[in-house]
């Protein structure tokens, strides 16, 4: 559904010609929670601006169910690491914002929102502005206006970035939990490995810059899983390790 | 802990207040005693001298047909630049080129002190209402102008990115993002302007004019009458604080999703 063919991004940087991402080569199953792990600087988060649409690539091209992507798609949703919330308006009108662009009547774009701020834990702080909510309640409105309408693809890029280990692994689940219902596909970026695998059904790792794919391995992990938990699992274990060695040449190779 | 405050049970508000007014009697009262006694009173008048003043100038009707046309110049000078500056700041930072050109050849503009601007003004305009307003509106302008170019172009790249993938329009995204964004900077900016399109109308008026709060207020600084210059400038000062707290009200109204901090000077000059 979603096929990412050859991509690579050079850019200019103070007289030198940088190369961030190298022949990308990835193809997304309808449904599939796809994770990408690498050192930082690697370049996944200029991948997932190409796929977005929000960034040319320099060679090879993203198609979206047969389709070339050359521009922002209403179909491919993204969530960036900021939460990027309107300070302006209060979290009901931040949920209900995708809405109102597509010319929802007010009622129903309310009451929509309502069901995911319901949804998530955020009832009775609708009316609040974003500076008065938490750093874990502005990541889940951030997350939430994006799930209010719908996309087949949702791009993530380290949303759980900022948050504490605990706010982090609740969202986690929440995260879970929602996706199971809607099963949208999902590109999920982030440098933590326990995370990547616990949520995916498939991790990719990326190379020091510029970025290429290294491995690509599937995550026999029933679901729907226990996040509190899916770290005693033997087949977690298994791949942390081996994806972890490799990490690891990957990470030492960007300090040197 | 014992605690022998003497403004205990005080809010801070309270506390703020009573120093503010404890300082402004102060003043007064030193003033009053120092006129006559350590300085001579033709220079620095005093200030029961200027209460008197003032309570015959506010029951003569000149005075009213004065302050009247004062405040008209400035609110159509101040609508004019405010209005002028906010539209045309919105266009240019839609138009970046144009902004380019434009952003040197307005700062160019805006150094010209206004003073030596303003017998010009008059030869063109005439020594009524019109010079004043135009002197007014230069001033007001080229504030709001800036802050709302610089307000438009400032607003985080982030933002505009969230509501175009989200599908919204090159419309949307500037009515429903830039615009509201700005705000803050474009109401900074008309705030600002506030008390120099009083400064504005008044240099106009000192310099030709036959009426006006400017015109009074020549008339008596060169009659060698410090006791209805001062009065004069008593009431200008007072014009001006209502006009600024009135406008930090619509200010607060229309940031309300803004964090208040703690300690706020609410003072822009």
């Amino acid at each position: 559904m979603l096929e990412i063919r050859g991509v690579a991004k050079r850019f200019m940087s103070r007289g030198a010609l940088i190369t961030a991402l190298e022949s990308i080569d990835l193809d997304l199953e309808k449904g599939e929670f796809v994770t990408i792990v690498g050192p930082s600087g690697c370049g996944k988060s200029t991948l997932l601006n190409i796929v977005s649409g929000l960034m040319p690539s320099s060679e090879g091209e993203v198609r979206f169910n047969g389709t070339r992507i050359t521009r922002v798609d209403r179909r491919i949703g993204y969530i960036t690491q900021s939460d990027n919330l309107f300070p302006w308006r209060t979290l009901r009108d931040n949920v209900a914002f995708p809405l109102e662009i597509e010319g929802a009547s007010k009622q129903d774009r309310y009451r929509r929102a309502d069901e995911w701020i319901e949804r998530v834990g955020l009832k009775g702080f609708e009316r609040a502005y974003p500076h008065e909510l938490s750093g874990g309640m502005r990541q889940r409105t951030n997350i939430i206006r994006t799930l209010v309408y719908e996309p087949e693809v949702i791009l993530m890029d380290e949303p759980f970035g900022p948050l504490d280990a605990q706010t982090r692994i609740t969202l986690q689940d929440q995260l879970l939990q929602l996706w199971e219902t809607s099963r949208a596909t999902v590109i999920f970026i982030t440098h933590d490995l326990t995370e990547a695998i616990a949520l995916a059904d498939r991790v990719l790792l990326m190379s020091a810059r510029p970025g290429r794919m290294v491995r690509d391995d599937r995550v026999g992990i029933k679901r729907p899983r226990d996040i509190f938990h899916t770290h005693d699992n033997p087949e977690f274990r298994r791949l942390y390790d081996e994806i972890w060695k490799e990490l690891e040449v990957q990470v030492r190779g960007t300090m040197s | 802990m014992a605690i022998t405050n003497p403004l205990r049970g005080l809010s801070d508000q309270g506390k703020v207040l009573g120093g503010q007014i404890a300082t402004v009697v102060g003043v007064l009262v030193l003033w009053e005693y120092a006129s006559g006694r350590w300085v001579d009173a033709f220079y620095v008048s005093k200030p029961s001298d200027i209460a008197v003043k003032l309570w015959s100038e506010f029951s003569e009707p000149s005075f009213y047909h004065d302050l009247w046309v004062t405040m008209l110049e400035m609110f159509g000078g101040y609508a004019i630049g405010g209005f002028g500056g906010v539209i045309l700041g919105v266009l240019l930072a839609r138009w970046p080129i144009a902004a380019q050109i434009f952003d040197p050849i307005f700062v160019g503009l805006n150094s010209i002190p206004r003073i030596a601007l303003a017998p010009l003004l008059i030869i063109w305009f005439g020594i009524d209402m019109a010079s004043k307003i135009v002197l007014a509106a230069t001033l007001v302008f080229f504030l709001t102008f800036f802050n709302t170019l610089a307000g438009i172009l400032n607003v985080e790249s982030g933002l505009i990115n969230v509501a175009r993938v989200q599908g919204a329009s090159e419309w949307q995204i500037f009515t429903k993002v830039m615009l509201p964004a700005a705000t803050s900077w474009i109401m900074t900016g008309l705030r600002t302007a506030l008390p120099f399109a009083l400064i504005g109308v008044i240099v106009g008026e000192f310099l030709a004019a036959a009426v006006g709060l400017g015109y009074r207020l020549n008339m008596y600084s060169t009659t060698y009458n410090t006791t209805g210059t001062m009065a004069m400038l008593f009431v200008m000062m007072a014009m001006m604080m209502l006009l600024n707290s009135a406008m930090i009200r619509v200010e607060r109204t229309l940031l309300r999703w803004k964090p208040r901090s703690a300690y706020q000077i609410e003072t822009t000059y």
